[in-house]
């Protein structure tokens, strides 16, 4: 009998990845046009709409930008403590605590002028973010806690407290009961660029570039890729992986911070429960498409913010926004699968007794 | 406070903390055999629209039931093949699950949402049982899944420990060579644990649709996923110890809408942290003891197996 065996490559196939990525792309298309048949609706109208108010002018445009600052900084936070070998689940916690910090700064200096206000909210977002993962990198750090569930725990534990919040202290005095900040002073919004976009876009492209430039062209990127690879290398070349591991968990947390920051001062206004809308875990998606590579992350964070906006306009002819939902997650699965094939190939090989049988009659011949 | 109140407290309790445990039970058993699945609320998501819209099509709530299991268990069949098969970030894979979960959920149950359930799971009739004072409502009053969970977790613990599959099991999440070494085939070992432990957290999510909110409305989990991921750690990987926790998160989970009632003036969305902030802490005092003997957690969670490269 013979099965499939996957075997690993000699060397992965070139330019193997984007066309995983697209493979994965039209997956998610053939299925999404799968469930929109199912439910009574015309796929390539839904998709065209899609493409349409994502991508089919400078408006639509500016409006994937925005979306795709949050997903492009998240997706960063996780690539950068990814690098070494670290996950950074808590995105989505550190993005509340981020929008929590700026917010703080935003209502002691609501009298500020707008440079020092604005400076001061992204300042608070990182410190934000970064408190948020102080205890999950110094367990690690420290005495080895797996960061996995600490960082997961805390995304848990930050959405109460900003719900606690929101319905409580810093709840808008003139919301009629509901539970959400009051709107941010003038002078505190971001900037405009054009259109609808603001300039969280030129901040988070930034970011990324100088997360980019230091992680493949700095003594300290690739001490981090040693430190990542193998532990006992690291510590041989003198590494101290403790500073290693507690500086790139905070350095991580305040990235996503920074985007929960942006995201309030460039698009929200006002913190509701909603803020991050799932724009951590979406940041892990991103990251891992991107192969942990800052200029995947701006790439992959385009394309998901262009689904998501899509997905947003086509509520209004009647298909629900969760479409997007499911096609960002099929675009990774079909990606994930299609990548294994970038690194292995498939073998047909003997089993069993007839593997021994067929060694015998060689061993004869 | 009165005693019906502190009746229907431990009532509360005990449902909620069987809602928590069918599902960490799942966890475990798949994190036993070395698979870390964090798409936990996604599974219980697919089993609670797949339990609620096959009772509301049948009038039949146990096949809502076989339905809502199945969801789940076709959910985690789709993170065992791109993890253990495919060889995939248990990571990643695990919490695409969990969006894809919620927003498949969304999508199959848009036109079921705030309708009346077509059937739902009764309590047990236990006879005169159920007036014992206290212990009646408490322990005989409730939905059958109650019992499910008890006998659920007795199986696992069996299963586990007691049986050759078990120890096949266990070897397959601390050292796959090894169970691979011994003639066991760690892909099926794994696959079954992840899509056992899919039917349990479907199961959990049937609970919701079925019995304890018997209606589907999008979010519905709202987060009891990743209270059964922390459960699991919580409880140390052990079935017993995950039944002391889940009884103690449901407890906190019955608390938090009864704080005014009891005239404490504590908000319930700060009491909610605490099954949380006690999973971390748990976490960080094993952490602690490890340096001194071995940490509970199997030793290759996370780890993706292949004979080629071991």
């Amino acid at each position: 009998m013979r099965r499939p065996v996957l075997v690993r490559r000699d060397r992965p196939v070139r330019g193997g990845q984007p066309l995983a990525f697209a493979v994965g792309l039209i997956l998610a298309l053939v299925v999404g046009a799968i469930l929109l048949v199912a439910a009574g609706h015309e796929p390539l109208r839904v998709y065209q709409r899609m493409f349409e108010k994502s991508l089919g002018d400078p408006t639509a445009w500016s409006l994937t930008l925005n979306r795709a600052v949050p997903l492009g900084l998240a997706g960063l936070a996780v690539a950068v403590a990814g690098s070494m070998g670290l996950w950074n689940i808590g995105a989505e916690g550190q993005i509340l605590a981020g929008a929590m910090g700026a917010a703080w700064v935003a209502r002691i200096g609501g009298a500020w002028p707008g440079p020092m206000l604005l400076t001061g909210m992204l300042a608070g977002a990182i410190v934000g973010g970064g408190l948020l993962a102080l205890v999950p990198a110094v367990a690690r750090a420290r005495i080895g806690v797996n960061e996995i569930i600490t960082t997961l725990m805390l995304n848990e534990i930050a959405l109460r407290l900003l719900q606690w919040l929101i319905h409580g202290p810093w709840k808008d005095p003139d919301s009629f009961n509901f539970p959400l900040t009051p709107m941010l002073p003038d002078q505190g919004h971001l900037p405009t660029l054009f259109e609808r976009a603001h300039i969280g876009v030129l901040i988070a492209g930034a970011v990324i570039l100088v997360f980019g430039v230091a992680a493949s062209r700095t003594a300290w990127g690739y001490e981090l890729r040693v430190a990542g690879s193998s532990a006992d290398t690291a510590r041989y070349a003198g590494i101290s992986l403790k500073r290693k591991i507690l500086t790139v968990l905070l350095l991580s947390g305040g990235v996503a911070g920074l985007a929960g920051g942006v995201e309030l001062a460039g698009t929200a206004d006002r913190i509701t429960e909603g803020i991050s809308n799932g724009f951590g875990y979406a940041g892990i998606i991103v990251a891992a498409l991107a192969l942990l590579r800052p200029s995947g992350v701006a790439a992959v964070a385009l394309l998901f913010g262009a689904v998501q906006v899509g997905g947003q306009s086509i509520q209004i002819i009647g298909v629900p926004a969760s479409v997007s939902t499911i096609l960002q997650a099929f675009i990774l699965f079909g990606a994930i699968g299609a990548g294994v094939f970038v690194r292995y190939s498939v073998r047909l090989v003997l089993t069993g007794v007839d593997a021994s049988a067929s060694e015998d009659g060689e061993a004869a011949a | 406070m009165t005693e019906a109140s502190m009746i229907g407290l431990l009532v509360a309790t005990v449902s909620f903390g069987a809602l928590l445990y069918l599902a960490a039970l799942g966890e475990l058993i798949s994190e036993k055999a070395g698979v870390l699945n964090l798409g936990v609320e996604g599974m219980m998501a697919m089993g609670a629209v797949s339990a609620f819209m096959a009772a509301h099509q049948t009038g039949n709530p146990w096949i809502g039931l076989v339905a809502g299991v199945a969801g789940g268990a076709l959910a985690g069949l789709l993170h065992g093949w791109f993890t253990v098969v495919l060889g995939a970030e248990q990571v990643v894979s695990g919490l695409s699950l969990t969006i894809l979960g919620l927003g498949f959920s969304a999508y199959m149950g848009k036109n079921v949402v705030g309708l009346p359930p077509g059937a739902v799971l009764k309590p047990v009739d236990w006879g005169p049982l159920t007036d014992i004072p206290w212990a009646g409502p408490v322990l005989f009053g409730q939905a059958p899944f109650v019992y499910l969970a008890v006998l659920a977790g007795f199986a696992t613990w069996f299963l586990l420990w007691r049986t050759g599959i078990g120890l096949a099991l266990r070897a397959a999440g601390d050292s796959a060579s090894t169970a691979d070494a011994a003639g066991h085939s760690v892909v099926g070992l794994r696959l079954g644990a992840v899509v056992a432990g899919g039917g349990l957290a479907g199961a959990s999510g049937a609970y919701l649709t079925l019995s304890l909110t018997p209606q589907w409305t999008e979010g519905i989990t709202a987060g009891r996923g990743w209270i059964a991921v922390a459960l699991v750690i919580f409880g140390a990987w052990r079935p017993g110890r995950a039944a002391v926790g889940a009884l103690l998160f449901g407890g906190l989970l019955a608390l938090k809408t009864r704080l005014q009632t009891f005239g404490v003036d504590f908000s319930p969305i700060l009491l909610s942290m605490l099954p949380y902030v006690l999973t971390i802490t748990v976490l960080i005092a094993i952490s602690i003891r490890a340096r001194n003997r071995p940490s509970p957690a199997p030793a290759a969670l996370g780890t993706a197996y292949r004979r080629e490269e071991r």
